[in-house]
């Protein structure tokens, strides 16, 4: 179920008394399971399976994986998580890509030969929850944790609602320990955790629903090539509609874990106040990023295998990490460029990182609008339904567009989209080094509900499309 | 290990930070300004805008409609068209006359052509279809705008039909709960936005001019009706839209699709006569600038005649009744709800007369 719902509503109430009634730890937590199927099978209920597959393969395979100190053992059962959760993804998310590309290889070839059907509907957040699967038996592999002592909690770490369908990817070593001991939100852990909720529905039905996906639906939905300013304006619209959906997320989904007593780690810190692309990667969605770093990029040999080596793990983590997002060249083409971008800047670091400038004032900001510049000309292949699309678009935003493009955006989806990015710069700007808890502790108090009523009174006064958040797409 | 999956082990388990205010100050105070602003919002909208609380035609109340046709009416008399099938019929008046609550599934602005496809597909539905024709978008190619509704039926979730149960009571409840008065929609239609050069004209989007029941049908607000301002919102957004519709296809390919169309509908009312049902075909009315505007675009003799005749069905046009023809309708598109239950009386009359003239014999309407 959308977290943006009535359903979510009413299932987080009954969920919340549940876990405040005077039950057993032990049943609290079948509760929390049991919530959580629930919660994933109110999309489609077959689909529960697959979870259960996941989790129980990853139970089996860590056990084995820590019985035994055989190699070949080891590595062959680390093999069999790697293959089911794979298996999994490569079915559902690019069975039907892989047989599109497969075709038009053999026709290059001059093979004749037409791919089968391949109607196969995506399991929401299967690719999240098959990494997170994949991790607990990775780290148990690569000795870094050992097995659940409960099935229980390792059934809950992976099926665990808040986070289930769109992260943050949770390590194990972070969730499974705070199953193991009764926990009950405190008064405040509560209310901050219902407040936190509330700035994530803000972001996500006000900001990125309300606000901004007009006006990008309306450039990126355009049948032909738009100008410059439109061009731009639906981009920077799609920047702030993907941060503010997917970081609306995994804050409601914080605050709901808050709400119960766990705590989950940030997914997302100001990413577009970020000066670089390293900088921006340890700021946008940080759980999958960490976790490529962890479980790809370091077994590729991250930077201990000389500068091309080094160069080549970026790139190749990056091309992976696109290609997560989506079964298309598109994505592949956005996480490319973002390999692109951060082989550059390592590159431009190593020889000019102790300029005098670089610590400026004026160049950091340089820098930021710089890194914003850039990720915005990645966003153009993220959002495109097409190569051809991506193209114009962006030589449109280069300046180098069709003289003839039209004008798809009125004059209040342009005031919008422009109020709305600068007020998000200037946020981002001023959060860069701070933290929201930090912020929220030295405001007074009136300003903290003065801000939270006007959260939910907005909230509340644009009603909400009911859209599904972007990210359970892939 | 550097780390582990147990809280017993040395590194202590990961705990997030919460600010330390006076929580309880705060969330009190926040929750009274919030409740405050709704309440302050909805009266705004009651008073100043004169709004009712109303269903919001949503996809999911359509989908909870549409399967009352396969469970609990499979013997039911079912209406499809387009708004004014679902304003200018009384479901209460038709009720009172022939003993049947019908089932609404009209969808405004959209083509009910598909609608017959898909009730001529479903097995279950072996009952009366009242079929209501606006002759531009019966051209329309698919569903038109409310494609949703129909998908939604079929693929409706767990959790998106317990949000549409959980939505109606704040639906009878909140004026201000209208697509009309989201946000948004508020800001975009005020004055203030001046003209960008160069943009194409688009036409607005249609004003709240409904209340909505339980069951589907739709009242002309009284308000379009009395607000001379309001009225004239109205009739010029009828203006805007159809003054922009796309150009027509040429010549050649309208008629194929035309015949395309007529070989379907044939199809759909043959398949569900071979199952005991029956189809009948309403045009209801239209006026002034709108009605002239459908006359010199899509004649009757154009639109209206071929499709009765390629049904082979009892067909009722406004046009042919006085007492269909008398009817109100103040932005020309819509029968005032003061006059619906006359006009419903007339209609069913006449389609008794109709129907029985043919020798069709329908229990659903006494015929």
């Amino acid at each position: 179920m959308l977290f943006n719902s009535l359903t979510f509503v009413a299932f987080f109430v009954i969920v919340l008394a549940l876990h405040n009634a005077p039950l057993p730890w032990k049943v609290k937590k079948t509760n929390l399971l049991l919530a959580s199927y629930i919660f994933y099978a109110a999309w489609n209920p077959p689909f529960v399976l697959l979870l259960w597959l996941s989790t129980i393969v990853d139970w089996w395979v860590a056990k084995g994986i820590y019985a035994t100190e055989e190699k070949s053992r080891r590595r062959a059962l680390v093999g069999v998580s790697i293959a089911v959760n794979l298996g999994l993804l490569g079915y559902f998310k690019y069975g039907g890509f892989l047989l599109e590309n497969w075709q038009a290889l053999m026709t290059a070839i001059g093979v004749t030969w037409t791919a089968p059907g391949w109607n196969i509907v995506l399991p929401v957040g299967i690719s999240f929850y098959t990494f997170q699967t994949m991790a607990y038996s990775l780290d148990v592999y690569l000795r870094r944790a050992k097995p659940a002592d409960s099935f229980l909690d390792f059934a809950l770490f992976v099926t665990f609602f808040p986070q289930l369908v769109a992260g943050p990817i949770v390590r194990p070593t972070q969730l499974i320990p705070q199953f193991q001991e009764p926990v009950r939100a405190n008064r405040n852990q509560l209310l901050w955790g219902l407040g936190l909720m509330t700035l994530g529905l803000f972001e996500k039905m006000v900001i990125a629903d309300g606000a901004l996906a007009p006006a990008a639906d309306a450039v990126f939905g355009a049948d032909g090539a738009v100008p410059f300013a439109d061009a731009w304006l639906g981009t920077l619209a799609f920047a702030g509609q993907i941060f503010s959906d997917f970081a609306g997320y995994s804050t409601v989904a914080i605050g709901a874990a808050l709400c119960l007593g766990f705590s989950l780690p940030d997914n997302f810190r100001f990413p577009y106040a970020a000066l670089g692309f390293s900088d921006f990667w340890r700021r946008w969605h940080i759980s999958l990023s960490t976790w490529l770093r962890d479980y790809l990029y370091i077994p590729l040999g991250g930077n201990r295998k000389g500068w091309h080596r080094t160069q080549a793990n970026l790139m190749i983590t990056m091309l992976l990490g696109g290609l997560w997002h989506g079964a298309a060249w598109t994505f592949v083409v956005w996480g490319g460029l973002h390999g692109l971008y951060l082989g550059i800047e390592r590159f431009i670091r190593e020889r000019w990182g102790d300029a005098k400038v670089a610590s400026t004032a004026g160049f950091r900001l340089f820098l930021a609008l710089l890194t914003y510049f850039l990720v915005n000309l990645t966003w153009v292949f993220f959002r495109s339904k097409d190569f051809p699309q991506a193209l114009s678009m962006t030589r449109a935003m280069l300046g180098f567009g069709a003289p003839d493009g039209e004008l798809v955006l009125s004059t209040f989806l342009v005031t919008t989209v422009i109020a709305v990015t600068v007020g998000m710069l200037i946020v981002h700007w001023f959060m860069r080094n701070r933290r929201l808890e930090e912020v929220v502790a030295r405001s007074p108090w009136w300003l903290t509900g003065l801000v939270w009523a006007g959260m939910m009174f907005l909230i509340v006064i644009t009603q909400g499309t009911g859209n599904a958040f972007i990210y359970f797409q892939f | 290990m550097p780390s582990s999956t147990s809280s017993s082990d040395s590194e202590p388990v990961y705990s997030r930070r919460v600010p330390e205010i006076s929580w309880p100050r705060v969330a009190v105070v926040a929750a009274f300004l919030a409740a405050a602003g709704v309440g302050i919002w909805e009266a705004a909208w009651r008073i100043g805008e004169h709004y009712e609380a109303s269903y919001r035609n949503s996809d999911g109340q359509f989908a909870e409609v549409r399967r009352r046709v396969d469970r609990r009416e499979p013997n039911a008399t079912v209406f499809i068209g387009s708004s004014r099938t679902q304003f200018d019929i009384d479901l209460d008046v038709w009720q009172e006359l022939t003993g049947v609550h019908g089932i609404q599934l009209a969808l405004e602005g959209s083509n009910p052509l598909p609608i017959l496809t898909d009730l001529a597909d479903d097995e279950d539905f072996a009952g009366l279809l009242v079929v209501g024709i606006t002759p531009p978008l019966v051209l329309m190619p698919g569903i038109g705008s409310r494609a949703d509704a129909l998908e939604r039926y079929y693929n409706e979730t767990p959790s998106e039909w317990a949000s549409n149960k959980l939505s109606y009571p704040l639906e009878r409840t909140f004026a201000f709960y209208n697509p009309d008065a989201a946000l948004f929609r508020l800001l975009e239609r005020q004055p203030w936005w001046p003209e960008r050069e160069g943009l194409p004209f688009e036409a607005p989007e249609v004003r709240k001019i409904e209340n909505m029941r339980r069951d589907r049908q739709s009242d002309l607000w009284n308000r379009v009706e009395d607000d001379p301002e309001l009225n004239q919102v109205v009739t010029s957004t009828w203006k805007a839209i159809l003054e922009t519709l796309p150009p027509p296809p040429p010549e050649e390919e309208a008629r194929a699709a035309f015949e395309t169309l007529l070989a379907n509908v044939a199809r759909d009312v043959g398949k569900i006569r071979e199952r005991g049902g029956e189809v009948v075909f309403i045009r209801p009315p239209s006026s002034d600038w709108f009605r002239d505007f459908e006359n010199r675009a899509t004649p009757r003799e154009r639109v209206w005649e071929p499709i009765v005749g390629a049904a082979g069905a009892v067909g009722v046009h406004f046009e042919d009744y006085p007492e269909l023809r008398e009817a109100h309708t103040p932005e020309w598109s819509h029968i005032s709800s003061r006059d619906k239950a006359q006009w419903t009386r007339a209609l069913v009359g006449i389609l008794k007369a109709r129907m029985a003239e043919s020798g069709v014999h329908r229990p659903e309407i006494g015929s």
